[in-house]
């Protein structure tokens, strides 16, 4: 089992390597099928963060235009996966900025309350739409309602499976930050679920 | 003392679902979980929050892979950018040090006879060079090499 995790790190330091070098080179053939493998996890990974579909798709497109310009500060030491949601992750930051939906006054701490004041938050769910399970479906609502960071942190750990370290890079806070977020995720969830009479 | 007992566990829980380890090899925490119901309800309720989260599955616009692709390929064809390679740094740099030293050393040499030349005093044409060709040639060669380092934080922060 020893040997398989270091041939699996082995294995991904060589793919970060092989990113970085093409990222330099501006490889848009390379590109490419690097948006075939990451397009799905960069929209659900927008989705939880804004908690609407609607402007996703053209933050995805920008994040690829970003990586093919910035290309070059990607040093392949580290994974590819935390560099692409940080890019996307400020995209999308400075898109609510630019709909101005951020108060001057913001901090770091809530500048994604913004995503739950949008408009589009008045549009059907996302988490309801996108639900394939009977536990999703008892879980949408609260997904809707929760905290951006915290859904953010949920996400980023269990679906992206970054490891604490690299989530707090990502959304630049401490890494007792990002677990305490994943700890109200999980505890706002489990009372959701817990739930005996949850309407559908 | 017996509800902090709990807590204790259900943090220990926690912690561990969130570094993704196993609670198995936890001895404490395993004993407790065979004789503590609520806390295994809250464990199997953790697990099923985490586990259905995979339960989601987004729609995706089956034409956006291709304007992605047809975005980078427009993109990838536009001419880059004025970069800072080294080479053109070093030589902008050596330019200004080389027009700072040359305008020091035509004021010193050759103000005063340029100023009777044109019927000015030697001080008014020290202010010129000053302000046309010293200073500026001076700025040049300070603030030149700052660029590339701003321009370097930029990307790095993205």
């Amino acid at each position: 089992m020893f040997d398989d995790d270091v041939t699996t790190v082995a294995f991904t330091e060589r793919d970060a390597r092989q990113i970085a070098r093409n990222l330099r080179r501006k490889n848009v053939a390379f590109l490419q099928t690097l948006v075939e493998q990451y397009q799905y996890r960069l929209i659900r990974y927008l989705i939880y963060l804004l908690g609407r579909r609607e402007g996703v798709d053209d933050l995805v497109q920008e994040t690829w235009l970003r990586v093919l310009e910035r290309g070059s500060s990607y040093d392949g030491h580290s994974r590819f996966e935390p560099w692409l949601f940080r890019i996307a992750r400020n995209l999308a930051l400075d898109d609510l900025r630019k709909r101005r939906f951020v108060s001057l006054d913001s901090t770091p701490g809530n500048e994604w309350d913004a995503a739950a004041l949008s408009p589009a938050s008045r549009a059907p769910s996302p988490f309801l739409l996108a639900a394939r399970s009977e536990d999703a479906q008892r879980l949408a609502s609260s997904m809707q309602t929760l905290d951006p960071a915290h859904r953010e942190a949920l996400v980023l750990r269990f679906q992206e499976e970054l490891s604490l370290q690299e989530i707090s890079i990502v959304v630049d806070a401490p890494v007792s930050t990002v677990a305490s977020r994943i700890y109200r995720a999980l505890a706002t969830l489990r009372t959701q679920l817990e739930e005996p009479n949850h309407d559908l | 003392m017996i509800s902090d007992r709990h807590e204790l566990f259900r943090s220990m829980i926690d912690e561990a679902l969130v570094a993704g380890t196993s609670v198995s090899p936890q001895p404490l925490l395993n004993e407790h979980l065979q004789s503590c119901a609520p806390c295994r309800e809250y464990l199997d309720a953790s697990t099923r929050v985490i586990s259905s989260l995979g339960g989601f599955s987004f729609e995706v616009d089956p034409s956006l892979q291709a304007k992605v692709f047809d975005a980078l390929a427009l993109r990838a064809q536009q001419p880059e950018p004025a970069q800072f390679s080294p080479n053109r740094l070093v030589m902008i740099c050596i330019l200004a040090a080389a027009l700072t030293v040359a305008g020091s050393f035509f004021d010193l040499k050759f103000g005063s006879l340029l100023a009777s030349v044109l019927d000015l005093h030697y001080a008014q044409l020290r202010q010129g060079l000053l302000t046309f060709w010293i200073i500026p040639s001076l700025c040049l060669l300070l603030l030149f090499p700052l660029l590339p380092l701003l321009s370097r934080r930029k990307e790095r922060i993205l």
